[in-house]
């Protein structure tokens, strides 16, 4: 009965059990005695379990069913929380994260449960501080006492039959102590309840083989009785002694319920695929949108002017809706931090508080998924290089305990993450010594090294100041990957660091990939789209201005002296024959920057900025350098974004 | 026919439920995540039966068997059936004390679910 339906919606819903679970955990570590956290803790793992089991998932089921068993005992207060519980739950977590992954790619999992679960067992196990109640002995044979037997005899002269019932449950039934409870309490509408064999704590403690004994005083003759009990799920049978066979009594009468047809549906949920076609969708209808305004002002009709105002009206909010629809709170991502911090800083015997602010901060679900290796990385930086040992921190005059704060801030239409440390900052004597050594700058160069400038350095493929590689952020990924992702969603990194107090490094990035502000710009009869976040300003020049130096052309913006690329040349829509006599014209220029670098796109003319809707490029045309995608301007035509990126 | 509200934390409980009882001709008049959506829905919808899972969040302190209480004490006539996966027997029992007419274990098997269901519709 398992469907691949059920399978997503498995995956999905787990994973966000797991991330409850690590951050209740982390509650707990803190503060022992948060019971709200064990319980949320409790009855995740409790789901986890039963969905677990229902998809057939055995090792997940089972070492979630341990971890529950613990889980428990914490909450049940039979067991104090301690480092030792705390650490095995974690690691439990993890093989649960990992097996899941592992059902997910249909993998049967190599992954070792049985490490766990005996851990787990030994400090069920242990006694400690525990109270363990002793087993109530078990009563035998059918013995009535006096009160009892005074009690039968009043019941028979009030002309009640009394009945031994003897109940056999089968042999695989789940929860037996609640089922013989169930039995319990539905015999006792239907009669008198004497007395159980065994009595009813141990009945409820599942101190019993399968069967047990219940001595009930009746109406209804013993084949009624019969007809009732037998059909009860997980019964074997049922054995009903006759002491009296007494009148029939009719069954009660069946309650009525009214009938209501109202539903209601207050959240529900769409796949990723649907909301992107939704969006891509938008996008066509915000440029027919476009193109009919620009007809109807063209015609000067009063009623249509009215109606297109408010079509245009009409499709910015919507646009602005299904935007909304696409974002995700940054806890998402942001929430898996503070438990890997402190796994990290414990690996280091750093003692370090990860703190995060604006986690309700909202990002495009895309932006979301690519930003989560980057942090990771930044994460890690601070932990390995940035953050000092105990001891150094103390000769320093600082806490001993690190910090780092992660501060998502959203302005206009970027997200601000910052990742700030207060460790001991970026050393740049070093990193001028390692620069000189791999030859990435020259010895000259290192007295005009500013924040920017070692950035650039740091986040070089290669480059790495460590002096022994570790298991965290030796891993072959530097800055770079970080800085190439980041760009690559359209975002820039900064960096600032403070020898001795820290560093933090600032990412911008847009809040939606799919509709960017950009600047339109012709070259002879083309029109470009240049990401506006690029843009440092653009400028008039004359052709004399543009000087050729080398191989290539620059022209002088104030002080500095800026590369240009002919866009007509670069893009191959000159025309040497008739462009003979433009070149007396002013150019424009759009300045673009990247980092430190700058460079100026010669242009026709300068058209303006507008909202693009970003359409990705089949694969030949993505490996072109310096087109990043396309658009569909108002008028119908195809319009290419340019990748600042890779030009510059 | 017969009409069920499930209520169930987990988005998967509640869907795998729904589809055996549906297949079974069973009606799903509404679904509820936690114990007090639970009590408003029941109000609302009044289907004839419930099925409760054990373990849900507490929302305004009440989780799955203080809803189980709350929805006995509006109808002392609602019929509950308890979900819960193996070895929360005490919390079973604390239902059953509370009124729930039945419990199922997670894995469902669908006929002990329907079996159940049928059960204690008819009685």
């Amino acid at each position: 009965m398992v469907q691949d339906s059920y399978r997503e919606l498995f995956f999905s819903e787990s994973q966000e059990y797991l991330t409850i679970i690590n951050k209740c955990l982390l509650r707990i570590e803190t503060n022992s005695g948060d019971f709200e956290a064990i319980n949320e803790i409790f009855r995740c793992i409790h789901t986890l379990k039963g969905m677990s089991a229902t998809m057939g998932y055995d090792k997940l089921t089972q070492l979630s069913h341990h971890a529950e068993d613990l889980l428990d005992e914490l909450r049940g207060k039979r067991k104090k929380v301690t480092p030792e519980i705390i650490d095995v739950l974690f690691g439990s977590v993890d093989i649960l994260e990992r097996l899941i992954d592992a059902a997910k790619a249909k993998k049967e999992s190599a992954v070792d449960i049985v490490g766990y679960v005996d851990k787990i067992k030994k400090i069920i196990a242990q006694k400690g501080e525990v109270l363990v109640a002793a087993p109530a002995p078990k009563t035998k044979g059918l013995e009535f006492s006096e009160a009892e037997a005074a009690w039968i005899k009043e019941l028979k002269a009030a002309g009640l039959n009394i009945i031994k019932i003897r109940i056999t449950l089968v042999k695989d039934c789940a929860m037996k102590e609640a089922r013989a409870f169930l039995l319990l309490t539905n015999l006792k509408m239907m009669g008198e309840f004497i007395k159980s064999i065994p009595p009813v704590e141990d009945l409820k403690d599942g101190n019993f083989d399968l069967s047990f004994v219940f001595i009930l005083a009746v109406k209804e003759n013993i084949q009624a009785f019969h007809n009732k009990l037998s059909g009860v799920a997980e019964v074997e049978e049922v054995f009903i002694e006759p002491v009296e066979i007494g009148e029939n009594v009719p069954g009660a009468a069946q309650p009525q319920t009214t009938p209501s047809y109202i539903k209601k549906i207050q959240s529900m949920r769409i796949t990723v695929d649907r909301l992107d076609k939704i969006m891509n969708l938008m996008g066509e209808l915000a440029i027919a949108k476009i193109r009919l305004v620009q007809i109807v002002q063209s015609l000067k009709i009063k009623e249509l002017e009215e109606v297109s105002f408010t079509l245009e009206h009409l499709t910015s909010t919507l646009q602005d809706e299904i935007i909304q629809t696409r974002l995700l709170p940054a806890a998402y991502i942001l929430d898996t931090f503070p438990r890997m911090a402190r796994d990290l800083a414990k690996k280091q015997g750093k003692d370090i508080d990860l703190e995060i602010l604006g986690s309700e901060i909202e990002l495009d679900r895309v932006v979301l998924d690519d930003i989560g290796d980057p942090l990771v990385h930044l994460i890690r930086n601070a932990i390995d290089h940035g953050i000092e040992d105990p001891e150094e921190r103390k000769k320093t005059g600082k806490a001993t305990q690190g910090k780092i704060l992660i501060k998502v801030s959203r302005q206009k239409g970027q997200i601000f993450i910052e990742v700030i440390d207060d460790g001991r900052g970026v050393n740049f004597d070093e990193v001028k010594r390692i620069a000189i050594k791999k030859g990435m700058i020259i010895e000259k160069e290192t007295s005009v090294l500013d924040e920017k400038r070692i950035l650039d350095l740091i986040a070089k493929p290669g480059f790495s100041t460590a002096g022994k590689v570790t298991d965290i952020s030796g891993r072959g990924v530097g800055l770079d990957v970080v800085k190439t992702k980041i760009e690559m969603l359209g975002g820039r990194l900064d960096f600032e660091t403070k020898r001795g107090s820290g560093s933090r490094f600032i990412l911008t990035i847009p809040l939606t990939l799919a509709i960017i502000k950009a600047m339109l710009v012709r070259v002879k009869n083309e029109i470009f789209a240049v990401p506006l976040m690029n843009i440092r300003e653009t400028i008039k020049i004359d052709e004399d201005e543009i000087k050729a130096l080398q191989s290539f052309e620059v022209t002088r913006v104030r002080d500095e002296i800026i590369p240009i690329i002919r866009l007509e040349k670069s893009m191959g829509l000159e025309n040497p024959v008739l462009d003979k006599g433009l070149h007396n014209e002013r150019k424009s220029v759009v300045i673009i920057e990247h980092g430190k670098k700058a460079l100026g796109l010669v242009v026709s003319q300068v058209l303006g900025e507008q909202d693009v809707v970003v359409k990705p490029l089949s694969s030949i045309i993505k490996k072109t350098k310096g087109i990043a995608g396309a658009t569909v301007l108002g008028d119908g035509r195809v319009a290419l974004i340019l990748d600042t990126i890779s030009l510059v | 026919m017969a009409k069920v509200l499930v209520v169930d934390d987990a988005l998967f409980m509640r869907k795998m439920l729904s589809d055996i009882l549906k297949k079974e001709g069973i009606e799903i008049c509404g679904e509820a995540e936690n114990g007090k959506d639970a009590i408003n829905k029941y109000q609302e919808l009044k289907p004839d039966l419930v099925t409760m899972d054990i373990v849900m969040p507490r929302v305004e302190e009440i989780d799955g068997i203080v809803a189980v209480r709350e929805i006995i004490k509006i109808d002392p006539q609602a019929k509950i059936i308890m979900v819960s996966a193996m070895g929360q027997h005490s919390l079973v029992v604390e239902a059953i004390q509370a009124g729930a007419k039945d419990f199922v274990t997670k894995p469902f098997q669908p006929s002990r679910v329907v079996e159940a269901i049928n059960r204690v519709l008819g009685g």
